[in-house]
């Protein structure tokens, strides 16, 4: 029994460091909107990882099921504002709404792409990325490129004072367990034959299919269970926070970059990881805004070119490599 | 009154389709090559538009003179970014390459506008019009068209005759086996990425004659992603079938337009836009190797 447990040990500084931003936010006046900051980055990281890191695929049209996500709560609270009594139920019906549609477009994409590998694949998830926003633009799907604006509706359903602690503070709050509950998930999966399984395809493909692994399945898998995690982030960072969406915004490619460099920067593959990246990534971006405004990606493009050739493990593969052996290898992975 | 206007479209998209055919097959030949996608491939477009500019603007250099220069610059820029960065890639995986070379993109977004800031800018090269009976084409995009089509043959000839031109052509079918021949492979990796990154650029200078008033740090974006397009329509790895890609995607790109322009209550331009990105995914899915050649 003890050593079933101990297998989740490396969830304790995931947990801890979560805890101790939360603590940050909510106790030291004005630190709440950068530790809100910071959670969504360490969620997008720890959702992304769980198909990038896992299987060592490269999706560039991630950014989509955040869009979907961002779109399902919208449509949930604009269609449901008007019926009374549902309250904070309304809340829960966008989030439905969101996961089901975050999932049903993964489900779409991966039978598609995921026949797809290699540079193939990355393309392949660009171009859905980007024909999924002009869909919805060219035939004013959900108000095409008008979007959507649902102050009004929130106020509406929820009473004004509800609707902005909603977006200022519970907003962070899911996803700070959002994010939680994203590492339970990887650590599960590193934990069981699905890990493995993803471990083999990550390393050889080929030699995975033929040992007799269903890579189809696997893979498709990871794709769902990171896509549903980002249609929740989209849902509550970017829907409740900012009652509105826009097909540009929610569709624009950089955050997925920003997802790809969060992990990589802490390590792909690794559970503590995106937690170390998203936290560099975020602090120095917000360090950058206020000293050098404007400049952040003249300075960060540069240092990704020099993190990719010098240290591509990131920071938790550096100190996995030097922590085995040790007492500490339990906690780090 | 329709047929007319599709025909004038489909002129316009078949001049423009030669652009994107010449811009796309420095893409290829850098995939072809070593296998790695220039994700950064818009901003050196934008790079070229911006030497078009400098060159107009402060020495008054016509823009056919500027293609020779940019091509040149382009080459540099290409040898620079291998030394530095890609070469140590190689063998990477694909994750690294694709972010290192967004980032290189990035980079040359920023410092252009640093030096240029970021307002839209254009220039004026006054040429005249001529009249091909169902549209009227400035002659300045008649120029481009020819540009291009007169640097798609000197490759062409230059990967038939030349040494480094068969060698490049023996890499891309298996570097092994060019390697054990006696091939120079890292060099024939530098050379090709530094001629496609030229060719990338050098179609910037020609796509300013498109765009009159359209330069900008960020331009290059959309056209990263219709490269993507025409470059699987080709069969992603061959320069020359990137050449009838680009024509194919100027016809689908302005027919459709007219087409989906007749129809009440939609968004003609991102209709177009979701079209191609249709094709992209059929072409993947059913014939990688591109509409060309056979598989």
């Amino acid at each position: 029994m003890k050593k079933h447990i101990a297998k989740y040990y490396p969830l304790v500084p995931v947990f801890a460091a979560y805890l101790v931003m939360f603590f940050i936010g909510k106790n030291m006046s004005g630190m709440w909107q950068l530790m809100g900051m910071l959670a969504f980055y360490c969620a997008l990281g720890q959702a992304f990882n769980i198909f990038l890191g896992m299987t060592g695929y490269v999706d560039f049209g991630y950014v989509a099921f955040l869009g979907v996500g961002t779109y399902g709560m919208a449509i949930g609270i604009t269609r449901f504002a008007s019926f009374e009594g549902l309250g904070i139920g309304i809340i829960a019906i966008g989030f439905l709404l969101a996961l089901a549609m975050a999932t049903l477009l993964s489900l779409a994409v991966g039978a598609v792409a995921l026949r797809l590998r290699g540079a193939y694949f990355a393309i392949a998830t660009i171009g859905v990325n980007e024909g999924f926003r002009y869909l919805i633009e060219g035939a004013r799907i959900w108000n095409g490129s008008e979007g959507i604006i649902f102050m009004a509706d929130m106020n509406q359903a929820f009473g004004r004072e509800m609707a902005s602690a909603l977006s200022t503070f519970w907003a962070d709050v899911m996803v700070f367990i959002i994010a939680a509950l994203a590492a339970v998930v990887t650590i599960y999966y590193m934990r069981s034959k699905i890990g493995y399984a993803l471990t083999a395809i990550r390393e050889d493909e080929d030699a995975a299919k033929v040992m007799g692994i269903n890579v189809t399945k696997y893979k498709i898998i990871a794709f769902i269970t990171s896509a549903s995690f980002a249609g929740l982030i989209g849902a509550s960072s970017w829907a409740i926070k900012t009652p509105y969406v826009f097909p540009p915004e929610v569709f624009e490619i950089h955050y997925t970059i920003e997802a790809i460099i969060i992990v990589l920067l802490g390590g792909a593959g690794t559970l503590l990881g995106p937690v170390v990246g998203g936290l560099i990534y975020g602090l120095s971006k917000y360090w950058l805004a206020v000293i050098l405004p404007g400049f952040q990606l003249l300075i960060f493009a540069p240092l990704i070119i020099i993190i990719i050739v010098a240290f591509p493990e990131g920071v938790i593969g550096l100190v996995k490599a030097r922590v085995k052996g040790t007492k500490y290898k339990i906690i780090i992975e | 009154m329709i047929f007319e206007q599709l025909a004038g479209n489909l002129i316009q998209g078949l001049v423009l389709g030669a652009i994107y055919g010449m811009a796309t097959m420095g893409l290829s030949l850098i995939f072809g090559v070593l296998k790695v996608v220039n994700v950064g491939h818009g901003a050196f477009i934008m790079v070229g538009a911006f030497i078009t500019l400098w060159l107009f603007t402060t020495f008054g250099i016509n823009p056919i003179f500027a293609i020779p220069f940019a091509f040149i610059v382009g080459m540099c820029l290409g040898f620079f970014f291998y030394y530095s960065t890609m070469k140590r890639l190689i063998k990477a995986p694909e994750l690294s390459t694709l972010l290192a070379t967004f980032a290189i993109g990035v980079l040359l977004e920023e410092i252009v506008k640093l030096i240029f800031g970021s307002e839209f800018r254009g220039y004026n090269w006054v040429v005249g019009k001529i009249s091909l009976g169902v549209t009227v084409m400035p002659m300045a995009k008649i120029y481009a068209c020819i540009g291009s089509i007169l640097i798609a043959v000197l490759l062409y000839l230059w990967f038939k005759k030349t040494r480094a031109g068969t060698a490049m052509r023996s890499v891309v079918e298996d570097d092994e086996g060019a390697r054990v021949c006696g091939v120079n492979v890292g060099w024939i990796y530098a050379l090709s990425f530094a001629i496609g990154i030229g060719l990338v650029v050098a179609s910037g200078v020609l796509l300013t004659m498109f765009i009159p008033v359209g330069i900008n740090p960020y331009m290059g974006g959309g056209y990263t992603l219709k490269a993507f397009v025409i470059a699987v329509l080709g069969g992603l790895a061959s320069p020359y079938g990137a050449f009838f890609g680009g024509l194919v995607f100027g016809l689908i790109e302005n027919g459709s337009y007219t087409l989906f322009a007749l129809l009440p209550g939609v968004e003609p331009f991102a209709l177009t836009r979701f079209l191609s990105f249709v094709i992209l995914l059929l072409i993947l899915l059913i014939r990688p190797t591109g509409l060309l050649r056979a598989k």
